[in-house]
């Protein structure tokens, strides 16, 4: 006797139905189709097709219904497990939400030597220290970081120039630690800093506590010192002096840089990535300017459009690609972060990109005054005189009090991806975010109307500009998955 | 410039119309005015703004949005049942909902 049925037993029987599941589309190119269902795997379809499948006289033999089921867009009487493997995705999905705040962003002082017109904080002369973080607010401070239930904690130093105040780092990483023998937390440490004034008692103090430094590297010396004028005109000097000082003294990998573009970095994307490798970085993230302080007031953000930065974005990217042909390996962060929503089941916790929004439940940022903002962009904000997300004082107010904030939950709300105009209906949403800081910078509200707004038409384009690259070549595709997975 | 887009009634929902519309706020402003029979639009392209396509162009983007935003709606409708039934699965063990 056969050990198997015959092979008629398996196929499917003519006119047989399928049930749709829930499922978005958006139009790639003039004939494709993204698909995307609610754990935001996606498959292509041309328009026909799509149209047959949803009005359920799709060829039950065809390749696109093989995938369509496998991908968990329909069931049928073979087989209806796709409902209980959806729900755990999408549980999968959603559940850095029970974990709420892991990041901790202190502004320990407002003070910096640099005098960059793209500055986004607004910052202050140095020797003025009445923009400096005290003690006592620093204690207040953590005692309200503890009550975030997340079982990571990651406390990074912002500026102004955050090693200005380098005494108030050490009294917040020792009272940390001390309070952490009883939290027993994932506790993490980063501070963001241009490297200017770094000495090496400090990285000594960093080393001993495993301090990640993150640094600003604008691309080569002449763009860099250009954008980031200091006295002496050698912020890039120090910036790479003091990247191989944090090298030598915590390790390789302890430090990580980021760049801003400006309209000047729109012809240099090569040379930045190129700078980037001689430095021997791992990887880039492609940043354009956000619309918040210095920037505004000097017009740099309005220098240019963002058709203008996705020329420069999908420029970097290929060059990027075709390095990792020429058997070097590199990274394009901000595509690695959006890969890993598309390609995986799991959420990387990019503040940006998260619905509900990143603000409060993925990051607060304590000022320097005790001040309580939702995220980075709502201190920045804040430095333009617009209090929107200002959730109360560490001083004045308790955890309760700022957490369950007005500033903090209407805004939630309002922007939640799944019911916001077009959001609700497109197929990029689950890779996408809520941005209400953003859309209430640019448009004066939590939602913004999508098609004006920036934030919707620059990651359309990435989306699309990543699943295209993806399906055009094979081994851009095996390099996406590469870094979706790490 | 102005053109103008009819749609019957009894074919497309005034919901699917205005979801297309909503679309188009960045190129276009849409006057929608529906009969018993024919659901009129009246497309004007935003003056002082410079435009990549044509209005020609533009009303048959349109059209195809209506289309899909019509697609959307019987989805919509089709998967609500087992949508709310996947959520409530996925959160039923997390404390999240009541």
């Amino acid at each position: 006797m056969n050990k198997f049925q015959p092979l008629d037993a398996y196929r499917r029987g003519k006119g047989e139905t399928y049930k749709l599941l829930p499922l978005k589309f958006t139009p790639l190119d003039d004939s494709k189709y993204v698909v995307t269902n609610m754990a935001g795997e996606y498959h292509i379809l041309a328009r026909d097709a799509l149209h047959a499948f949803v009005q359920k006289q799709l060829n039950t033999d065809s390749a696109d219904y093989d995938d369509l089921k496998a991908k968990h867009f329909l069931i049928d009487s073979d087989s209806d497990v796709a409902v209980d493997l959806l729900a755990l995705k999408v549980r999968t999905k959603y559940q850095r939400l029970s974990n709420f705040t892991g990041l901790h962003l202190f502004v320990v002082t407002l003070r910096c030597e640099h005098s960059c017109p793209y500055c986004q904080v607004s910052r202050q002369n140095d020797g003025q220290t009445q923009f400096d973080m005290s003690p006592e607010i620093a204690a207040k401070v953590l005692s309200l970081v503890f009550r975030s239930p997340s079982p990571n904690i990651k406390i990074e130093f912002q500026g102004g120039e955050p090693l200005l105040n380098f005494d108030l780092i050490k009294f917040i990483v020792r009272r940390a630690s001390d309070i952490n023998q009883v939290e027993r937390r994932d506790l993490a440490f980063v501070i963001a800093t241009n490297l200017s004034v770094v000495t090496d008692d400090m990285l000594e103090f960093c080393r001993e506590y495993s301090i990640h430094i993150s640094t600003s590297l604008d691309g080569p010396a002449d763009l860099h010192n250009k954008n980031r004028p200091r006295p002496g005109n050698d912020s890039y000097q120090r910036a790479i002096a003091g990247i191989n000082r944090v090298r030598d003294a915590l390790g390789r990998d302890s430090v990580s840089a980021v760049m801003t573009t400006t309209a000047t970095s729109l012809t240099r994307v090569r040379d930045i990535i190129d700078e980037y490798v001689s430095d021997g970085f791992h990887g880039i993230f492609l940043r354009p300017l956000s619309p918040y302080g210095f920037a505004i007031k000097t017009k740099w953000y309005a220098a240019y459009d963002h058709d203008k930065w996705l020329d420069f974005y999908f420029e970097g990217l290929d060059y990027v690609i075709e390095l990792n042909r020429k058997g070097w390996p590199f990274r394009e962060f901000y595509a690695a972060t959006i890969l890993a929503k598309m390609l995986t089941p799991f959420q990387p916790g990019f503040v940006d990109l998260m619905s509900p929004a990143g603000i409060g439940i993925g990051a607060l940022a304590y000022n320097y005054d005790g001040n309580v903002f939702a995220s980075d962009e709502s201190r920045m904000l804040a430095e333009m005189h617009d209090n929107t997300f200002l959730l109360g004082n560490v001083q004045t107010n308790t955890y309760e009090q700022i957490i369950l904030s007005n500033s903090l939950l209407n805004p939630l709300e309002a922007s939640f991806t799944e019911s916001v105009p077009m959001c609700s209906d497109c197929a990029f949403e689950p890779f996408c975010g809520a941005d209400p800081v953003y859309h209430h910078a640019t448009q004066g509200d939590f939602v913004g109307r999508k098609p004006l707004s920036g934030f919707c038409n620059r990651n359309m384009a990435i989306f699309k500009g990543l699943i295209s690259r993806m399906e055009a070549d094979t081994t851009t595709r095996e390099l996406f998955y590469q870094w979706a997975s790490r | 410039m102005t053109a103008n887009v009819e749609f019957a009634a009894s074919a497309f929902a005034l919901e699917a119309i205005k979801h297309a519309a909503y679309r188009f706020t960045d190129k276009l402003t849409i006057e929608i005015e529906p009969t018993d029979t024919r659901i009129a639009c009246r497309l004007r392209l935003i003056e002082g703004k410079r435009h990549d396509d044509s209005l020609d162009n533009l009303v048959a983007q349109f059209r195809n949005e209506v289309l899909d935003q019509d697609l959307r709606i019987q989805l919509r409708r089709d998967t609500a049942p087992v949508r709310n039934l996947i959520l409530s699965l996925a959160f039923s063990k997390t404390g999240l909902h009541e």
